[in-house]
C-alpha cells in the first residue's frame, strides 16, 4: 500500500527495551503496523541442552528480569512435579508471599514508565523511591536485589528470621499509604491522563482471546480469566481475594486493572505473614538429578499472563528440549491489530499500557 | 486433565477446525528426533472456560519437512510458526509472511536448535557488522 | 572579521604570556566538562533496571553533575552500554555511537559486555564490546549495585582531569 515510512527505531527514549516498528501512514493517521523482534536473542532453549538442572537455575531469573521471582517459582515447580516430590507447609506460605512480592514490584515499574511516558517525569521518582523500600526487605531475606537465587527446587534456600514478619507488615502499612494518596492521585483521579487515555488503544473481547492474549491486558477487555482460580496452585485455594475485570479495552482499563491488583497483592501478603506454621523449610537435594523420560508441563499466572514451560526429558542428567512459551509474545502481534487507524501520537501509551518485556518475547 | 491425539499431517487443518470455537492456540512445540529422522510437532490448546488442555501430535520427515499452515484459522499462529521455520527451517506452506523472527536477516549459517549445530570458532567472531567507530 | 576556532587557537606559538594563557583555558575547559557528563539514556536488559534506579532519588547522580536528559545522541557526553549486546544489535550500537559529537566516552556495565558473561557458550551474543569499541571504566558485577554506578562516574571524572585518555591527549 503507498504512503510514507517512517521507522520508530530499536533504541529509543523511553524503558520498554529494544523494539523496532516500521510504520505506513498517510497524514497523522497509521495504516499498517510491522513490528521486528530478536534484539536480545541470547539463546536460551539451547543452553537448556548444555547445562544441568540445577545449574539452569541463574539463567531462569533473566527471563523476566523485572519480577525474577515468579520465573524461578515456575522452574522450581516444573522440576518437583517431573520427580513428584511434595514440599512442606511453611515453604508453600513463603513462597506465595515471594510470589505476591514479585508481582507489586512489576506493577511499579509499569507505573514509573507510564507517568513518565505521558509526561509526568516525578511519577518515575516516587514509583521507584516505592520499589526500594521493597527491595530492602527481599535483600534481607534472601541476600540478592534484582536477581536472588532463593526459590529451589525443594524448597526455599534460606528460613525467615526472628522479627521479619513485623518488617513486612510495617513496609505493607507504608504502601498502602502512598498507594491512597500520591499514586491514584497522581494517576487515576488526573483530568489530562484521562483526556489522553480513555478511548485510545481498544482491543475488542473476541480479538484478545483468537489471539492468545491473556492476564492484566485480557482482564481489561472482559475476558474473566485467572489461573489462579481456575486451577490453584500453592496455597490460594485457602486465601480470599478478588479479581477485577473491566469491559472497555482502552489503555484507562489497564492500567486500572493493575492498580487494584497492587491492593489485592497487598491483603494477600498481610493474611499469609500472620498464619505462617511452622516446619521444615527445604529438603535436601544432591546437584546432579535426572530425570526419567516424560512430557511435563506447567502454567502458573505471573505479572504479565499465563506463562507455561514444557520439558521433554529422556532419563540423562540434561534436558532434550525445554521451550517457554510466554505472555508478551503475543501482546506484541496484538499490538500490530490495535495500531491500524490510530494518530502517531498514540504510538507511546499505547506501547507502555500493554506493558512488554523484551527478555520475555527473545528469550 | 491433557488429552492427546495423534493425527498424520495431512489431517491437521480438518482437526484444527473442529476446535475453533472452544479452544486457542498455546503453543506449538517442536522436538527434533535425529535418531529416527523425523520432527516432532505439538499443537497446544487450551479451553477458553477453564484450565483443560489438547494436544495434537504429528511426525514429518526430516529431510524434506513441510506441513500445512493454519494461520488463517488461528491468528495466534503467525509468530509461532515464523519462530520453528527460524529455528528448525520447516516450511509452512501457505503462510503469509515467512522470514526469520529471532536471529538476523543474513545469517549465514543455518538452524541453530537442530541436534547436529555444533558452536565452532567461526560462528563466535563473527560481529554481524562492518562499520568501524 | 576572521572566526578563531579551538583548533586555531591550540596551534598558536608565542611567547610566555600567551603560553600561560593556553594553559589556564585547558585546565578550565577540562574541569569543566568532567564536572557536567550527560550520559545517553540506552538500556536493553537487565542492567537497564539498576541504571533506572541509579538514576532515580535513593542513589543521586544529580550532585555529581550526571543527568539522564540527553534523549539523542546528536547532544550526548558519554554512553553507559548496559545489557546484553547481540550480533543484530551491534550494528545499531555503532551508528548511535558514530552520531555522538566529540570528545565521547564509553563505559561498559556488567558482566555481559566485559566478556560475553554468563552466556559464553552462546552462537548469537556478542563476546564483549571492546571488539567494536573503545572502552574506558568497565563496572563489574551482575547485575552492579548503584552505588557501583556512582563510583564508575567519579572515576571517569578524574581520569578526564587529569588527561589520562589516550586519544584525547591535548583535545580542546
Amino acid at each position: 500500500m503507498n504512503g510514507f515510512e517512517i521507522n520508530v527505531g530499536p533504541a529509543h527514549p523511553s524503558t520498554h527495551g529494544v523494539l523496532k516498528f516500521k510504520l505506513t501512514i498517510e497524514g497523522d493517521t497509521i495504516k499498517k503496523a510491522e513490528a521486528e523482534i530478536g534484539f536480545l536473542h541470547r539463546g536460551k532453549e539451547k543452553a537448556a541442552e548444555d547445562v544441568t538442572y540445577m545449574s539452569y537455575l541463574p539463567f531462569v531469573d533473566k527471563i523476566e528480569y523485572v519480577s525474577a521471582l515468579n520465573m524461578e517459582l515456575l522452574y522450581s515447580s516444573l522440576i518437583e512435579k517431573a520427580l513428584n516430590i511434595q514440599i512442606s507447609e511453611r515453604a508453600k506460605y513463603i513462597r506465595t508471599i515471594m510470589a505476591e512480592f514479585g508481582r507489586i514490584m512489576n506493577h511499579l515499574v509499569f507505573l514509573a514508565a507510564f507517568g513518565e511516558d505521558l509526561g509526568l517525569i516525578s511519577e518515575f521518582f516516587w514509583a521507584l523511591r516505592e520499589r526500594e523500600l521493597l527491595m530492602d526487605i527481599i535483600e534481607e531475606i534472601s541476600g540478592g536485589r534484582l536477581a536472588p537465587v532463593y526459590i529451589r527446587p525443594g524448597g526455599v534456600f534460606f528460613d525467615f528470621k526472628e522479627g521479619i514478619e513485623n518488617k513486612i507488615i510495617e513496609a505493607m502499612e507504608k504502601l498502602e499509604y502512598k498507594i491512597k494518596e500520591v499514586h491514584e492521585y497522581a494517576i487515576i483521579k488526573n483530568s489530562i491522563f484521562k483526556a489522553r487515555t480513555k478511548g485510545v488503544g481498544i482491543l475488542k473481547k473476541e480479538d484478545a482471546i483468537n489471539l492468545g492474549v491473556t492476564g492484566p491486558n485480557a482482564r481489561a477487555s472482559g475476558i474473566n480469566r485467572d489461573y489462579r482460580k481456575l486451577n490453584p496452585y500453592l496455597i490460594y485455594d485457602k486465601l480470599d481475594f478478588k479479581v477485577p475485570v473491566f469491559d472497555e479495552g482502552d489503555a484507562y482499563a489497564r492500567c486500572l486493572v493493575r492498580m487494584e491488583e497492587i491492593k489485592e497483592s497487598i491483603k494477600i501478603i498481610k493474611e499469609a505473614t500472620k498464619n505462617i506454621p511452622k516446619g521444615d523449610y527445604l529438603i535436601k537435594m544432591p546437584w546432579i538429578i535426572k530425570i526419567p523420560p516424560a512430557y511435563t508441563i506447567e502454567i502458573q499466572e505471573t505479572p504479565r499472563g499465563e506463562i507455561g514451560m514444557i520439558l521433554v526429558s529422556d532419563g540423562s542428567e540434561r534436558a532434550y528440549r525445554l521451550k517457554i512459551r510466554s505472555a508478551s509474545f503475543f501482546a506484541i502481534k496484538a499490538m500490530e491489530k490495535i495500531l491500524e487507524g490510530e494518530k502517531i501520537a498514540n504510538f507511546y501509551p499505547i506501547l507502555a499500557s500493554l506493558d512488554p518485556v523484551m527478555g520475555e518475547i527473545d528469550r | 486433565m491433557i488429552n492427546y491425539k495423534e493425527i498424520k499431517s495431512e489431517e491437521l487443518r480438518k482437526e484444527a477446525e473442529e476446535l475453533k470455537d472452544k479452544y486457542f492456540l498455546f503453543s506449538i512445540i517442536v522436538v527434533d528426533r535425529i535418531n529416527e529422522g523425523k520432527f516432532e510437532l505439538n499443537y497446544l490448546f487450551e479451553n477458553k472456560e477453564n484450565a483443560d488442555l489438547i494436544n495434537l501430535k504429528t511426525f514429518i520427515l526430516r529431510n524434506d519437512p513441510k506441513i500445512d499452515s493454519i494461520s488463517d484459522i488461528f491468528p495466534a499462529a503467525d509468530y509461532e510458526e515464523r519462530e520453528a521455520y527460524d529455528m528448525f527451517g520447516i516450511i509452512f506452506t501457505g503462510h503469509k509472511n515467512l522470514k526469520r523472527i529471532l536471529l538476523p536477516e543474513d545469517w549465514p549459517f543455518g538452524y541453530p536448535l537442530r541436534k547436529d549445530f555444533v558452536i565452532n570458532d567461526e560462528i563466535r567472531n563473527w560481529t554481524g557488522t562492518d562499520l568501524r567507530w | 572579521m576572521k572566526e578563531i576556532t579551538f583548533e586555531d587557537f591550540s596551534k598558536l606559538e608565542g611567547g610566555f604570556l600567551l603560553t600561560k594563557a593556553k594553559e589556564l583555558a585547558h585546565w578550565l575547559i577540562k574541569k569543566g566538562r568532567s564536572k557536567s557528563l550527560w550520559p545517553l539514556t540506552f538500556a536493553t536488559s537487565c542492567c537497564g533496571i539498576e541504571m533506572m534506579s541509579f538514576g532515580a532519588s535513593k542513589t543521586d547522580p544529580d550532585r555529581a553533575g550526571i543527568l539522564f536528559i540527553a534523549d539523542s545522541p546528536r547532544y550526548a557526553d558519554a554512553i553507559f552500554v548496559s545489557g546484553t549486546i547481540t550480533k543484530k544489535m551491534a550494528n545499531r550500537l555503532l551508528v548511535l555511537y558514530n552520531q555522538m559529537p566529540n570528545p565521547k566516552y564509553v563505559i561498559a556495565v556488567g558482566a555481559c559486555t566485559i566478556s560475553g558473561g554468563l552466556y559464553h557458550h552462546s552462537y548469537s551474543v556478542l563476546l564483549g564490546i571492546d571488539k567494536i569499541l573503545p572502552v574506558d571504566v568497565y563496572i563489574h558485577g551482575c547485575p552492579p549495585r548503584p552505588e557501583q554506578f556512582l563510583e564508575a562516574g567519579l572515576k571517569l571524572q578524574e581520569l578526564i582531569k587529569n588527561d589520562k585518555i589516550e586519544r584525547y591527549k591535548g583535545y580542546i
